[in-house]
């Protein structure tokens, strides 16, 4: 089951003095079962473009493969419940959509609206909160006296309980701590190895595009301008510095010493492998 | 969420746009008066034609100040309801089964419609035209001379001119938040009258977190910018009275007296 964007634009409020082309034209094929990184500018248009893949926003122009649906321009679609309930949607600073008493029943929320049966919501809800890394001990506080980071873990909580075949986040970890950050970044990988999730990130991290990432699509005023596996991606130094992006660290090291003089190979992506192939090189002269 | 006409500034160029907010402001609220004047369908019609080439002469789309109507049209339906309830005087215009529709509830309606209708056209044709910041400005001007009065024009202008700077930033939240409960399965659209209120509840309680958490900011903001609301201070932007706003000012007092002058004839 694909998920596939063709020709797609599209503009906001169209008709009207204050129309804009946020996307236009774009054409890419996003691969299941992986983690794919949506990198870009700001204003680029990523908000834009995942927000259409659970029908929040429909295409003015092109359609929209999701799964078993197909969303064509200027045909009304029906039953998004099941779509959404598929496709689950991480907005950029989602901790501003809890609005229950309790944490728990801000997470409940959505299973119950999808018509999951209310102690099957409950376990997968407890079972979430736990997965989002806060003990059970959160369960019945309220969601206002969390903090930001808190508030965010329990938006995300939210979204897994709806146990959706695909996830997408908007920038998940922008304002967080480093460690909070990664400890992220590890969840969204753990729900794509361990329960086969596709994973769908936006971010404006490099390194977390290298760590975490399979596949990456470049975003740029409304175009999809590139699909790559991640690795060849870094690996291209010409095509970084065409697209005026800074490479993570361990690639610009590697690339440093090669300038330097020394040789290693071009497919090192962590600092061991880094760390290995130095040694190899420094005891190799002498 | 985004196509809301009502109150929205057009940012175009024409002769209305660089008119004086002050002026715009006299002038709607005499046209407002004018409309008040009792004239019947002959003085409503010249109205009309008065109104809608101020639009052109706006150069905004007759399009979109019938879109700024559009949320009136319920109100419209309801009040003809109750009219053809209510009514039952002039001659039979609909005779059915024995439930009698007569002339005067159509009339009635028809009447306040295109006041209303006329009084949208010209609050719109303001909003549409003015800055929100020129707006607060004329009325703070205009306020001044009442500040011998202790009515607090800065703290008026200033309290005005927040609550239309958050207007887009509330729509663009609410929909923010719209879009994010609809991602966890909130359907304002359908769904039993319980579910309909926890979704109506999911969209209210955020969007009150928020505008009081945006509140609070703001207010700290101002603070440590040493805003003081008594303070005097000068402006970096003039207001400049011309010639033009003068003769936009003699045509509306021109038009009430020619409106009384009707109604007394009629
Ligand atoms: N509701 C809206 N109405 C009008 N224009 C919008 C709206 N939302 C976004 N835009 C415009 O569409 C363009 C793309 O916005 P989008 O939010 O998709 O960017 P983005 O790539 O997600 O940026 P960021 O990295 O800052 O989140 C921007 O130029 C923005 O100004
Ligand atoms: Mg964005």
């Amino acid at each position: 089951m694909p998920i596939a964007f063709k020709q797609v634009s599209y503009e906001y409020s169209p008709g009207t003095p204050f129309a804009y082309g946020a996307l236009n034209g774009v054409d890419v094929e996003i691969t299941e079962g992986k983690v794919t990184a949506i990198i870009g500018a700001t204003g680029s248009g990523k908000s834009t473009l995942i927000q259409h893949l659970n029908a929040l926003l429909l295409p003015s122009k092109g359609e929209v493969e999701v799964l078993d649906r197909t969303i064509v321009a200027g045909v009304k679609p029906k039953q998004l419940k099941s779509l959404r309930q598929n496709v689950g949607l991480v907005f950029q600073f989602p901790e501003y959509q809890l609005f229950e008493e309790t944490i728990l029943k801000d997470i409940i929320f959505g299973p119950i609206n999808f018509g999951v049966e209310p102690q099957e919501a409950e376990l997968r809800s407890l079972h979430a909160l736990n997965v989002v890394g806060l003990d059970e001990s959160y369960a019945e506080k309220s969601p206002l006296d969390l903090s930001g980071g808190q508030k965010r873990r329990v938006a995300i909580a939210g979204i897994l309980a709806i146990d959706p075949y695909v996830l997408v986040l908007d920038e998940p970890t922008a304002g967080l701590d480093p460690q909070g950050s990664k400890s992220m970044m590890n969840l969204f990988m753990t729900m794509n190895r361990k329960y086969g999730k596709t994973v769908l990130i936006v971010t404006h991290d490099m390194e977390h595009v290298l760590t975490y990432c399979d596949e990456v699509i470049v975003v740029d005023k409304g175009k999809v301008i590139l699909k790559s596996d991640v690795r060849s991606f870094f690996k291209d130094e010409s095509l970084l510095v065409e697209l005026n992006i800074c490479p993570p660290k361990v690639v610009d090291m590697r690339r440093q010493l090669q300038k330097a003089g020394m040789k290693l190979p071009d497919d090192i992506f962590d600092i061991e492998s880094l760390a290995m192939a130095i040694a190899k090189e420094v005891n190799g002269h002498e | 969420m985004n196509n809301i006409a009502l109150g929205r500034y057009i940012p175009l160029n024409s002769i209305m746009h660089r008119m004086d907010p002050r002026a715009k402001i006299l002038a709607m609220l005499g046209m407002l008066t004018a409309i008040f004047i009792p004239t019947g369908f002959i003085g409503y019609g010249i109205m009309a034609v008065i109104i809608i080439s101020v639009v052109f002469m706006s150069k905004l789309k007759l399009n979109f100040l019938i879109r700024a109507m559009k949320p009136m049209m319920f109100m419209l339906v309801f009040l003809m309801i109750i009219n053809i309830f209510v009514l039952k005087t002039g001659y039979v215009v609909v005779d059915i089964y024995g439930f009698k529709i007569y002339s005067d509830a159509i009339f009635q309606t028809l009447y306040i419609s295109i006041r209303l209708m006329l009084m949208i056209m010209i609050t719109t044709i303001l909003t549409a035209t003015t800055k929100p910041l020129d707006l607060t400005l004329g009325i703070e001007d205009l306020l001044a001379p009442f500040k011998r009065f202790k009515v607090p024009a800065h703290e008026i202008a200033m309290m005005i001119s927040i609550a239309l700077r958050f207007i887009p930033t509330l729509i663009e939240e609410t929909d923010r938040i719209m879009k994010a409960q609809a991602s966890r399965g909130v359907d304002l659209a359908e769904g039993k009258f319980k579910e309909k209120i926890l979704a109506i509840l999911s969209l209210i309680v955020p969007l009150f977190v928020s505008s009081f958490q945006r509140a609070e900011d703001l207010a700290d903001a101002m603070e440590a910018r040493g805003y003081v609301p008594q303070a005097p201070r000068t402006r970096y932007k003039q207001l400049k009275r011309t010639w033009r706003d003068n003769f936009m000012l003699l045509i509306v007092l021109a038009i009430i007296i020619a409106m009384v002058a009707l109604a007394i004839s009629l």
